[in-house]
């Protein structure tokens, strides 16, 4: 319902949101993909990291930039009570703590590559749970819980 | 949670898959575009698979609960424009994907065979790969599925 009342205004930030987060997804689900196929295949396990983490810096990065500039363009459009409703919290503690994950993952992919491969269970352990985290908050997002 | 917000929440689940699974798939695409060694092409071709079935439940998805959607509000109608615009450009992207689809099956199965018969770069595989009837294919289901996101964002005509 308020998606279908929302001002015209929002169109533009909403599309570059929206676009942004499913790349986003799009972009983790395809490192989660890469990183469990290294596991089970331990001799394409150094092409799978390597892609994993190309994939990290050229997908998935510029698509939470993207995602989370929406956000921002969005929420300086809104007229927000003091107390903020549960689902832009939501969204705001996702959005906003998806750069501390991506940051780990960064550092936790540079490891793999690098330096330590058994660093790879972590790395896709926490693809894992980003991945779970952001359908929460889509879920939050769409269904609006509290409004 | 009430009936409209679940039917938004499972439309916007298959937004997610078809979107995401896009992303995954050329992702994997290009990225095999860049690699020489069959099994390294057949790794991410495989992986396309997983992406290929998130688009496949992505579009299903999104057209059940689209339509129930519209069904359940009173101020969409199936004869709005731009329903009529995203249900015809959605009959289109589908064959096409599946076509595109159909023709990088048949490259992952040429780089399995030669991964397993040595695993030595092969300029048959690496023109497959290439291929510009395929990407003519996934780059038109894909953008038709951006237009249809386009659509759903601004709803031309909706009066919303």
């Amino acid at each position: 319902m308020i998606a279908a009342l929302r001002l015209d205004s929002w169109d533009f930030p909403l599309f570059v949101h929206v676009l942004g987060a499913m790349a986003l997804f799009g972009g983790v689900g395809a490192i989660l993909l890469l990183s469990l196929a290294g596991q089970r295949m331990p001799e394409q396990a150094v092409f799978a990291r390597r892609t994993a983490f190309v994939t990290l810096l050229a997908v998935v990065w510029p698509a939470y930039v993207v995602m989370r500039v929406g956000a921002q363009w969005i929420f300086d459009k809104e007229d927000l009570d003091p107390d903020m409703p549960t689902w832009i919290s939501t969204g705001i503690v996702v959005g906003d703590g998806g750069a501390l994950v991506l940051i780990a993952l960064t550092v936790l992919g540079w490891l793999a590559l690098r330096r330590k491969p058994s660093v790879a269970r972590y790395f896709a352990g926490l693809a894992g749970v980003y991945l779970v985290a952001l359908v929460v908050a889509w879920w939050a997002m769409t269904a609006k819980p509290g409004a | 949670m009430d009936k409209y917000e679940w039917l938004l929440f499972l439309h916007m689940s298959g937004a997610f898959l078809l979107v995401g699974g896009i992303v995954v798939a050329w992702t994997f695409g290009i990225a095999a575009v860049r690699r020489e060694l069959p099994s390294e092409i057949a790794l991410l071709m495989r992986l396309t698979g997983a992406a290929a079935a998130a688009i496949g439940i992505g579009m299903i998805t999104t057209l059940v609960f689209g339509l129930w959607l519209v069904s359940y509000l009173d101020f969409y109608k199936w004869t709005d424009g731009w329903i009529l615009a995203a249900l015809i450009m959605w009959l289109v992207a589908g064959p096409l994907g599946g076509a595109g689809g159909k023709r990088d099956k048949e490259t992952r199965l040429l780089a399995q065979r030669l991964a397993a018969e040595g695993d030595t770069p092969s300029a048959e595989l690496r023109a497959r790969v290439r291929d510009p009837i395929a990407l003519s294919l996934n780059v038109a289901s894909s953008l038709l599925a951006l237009a249809i996101l386009v659509l759903m964002i601004w709803k031309p005509g909706a009066g919303g």
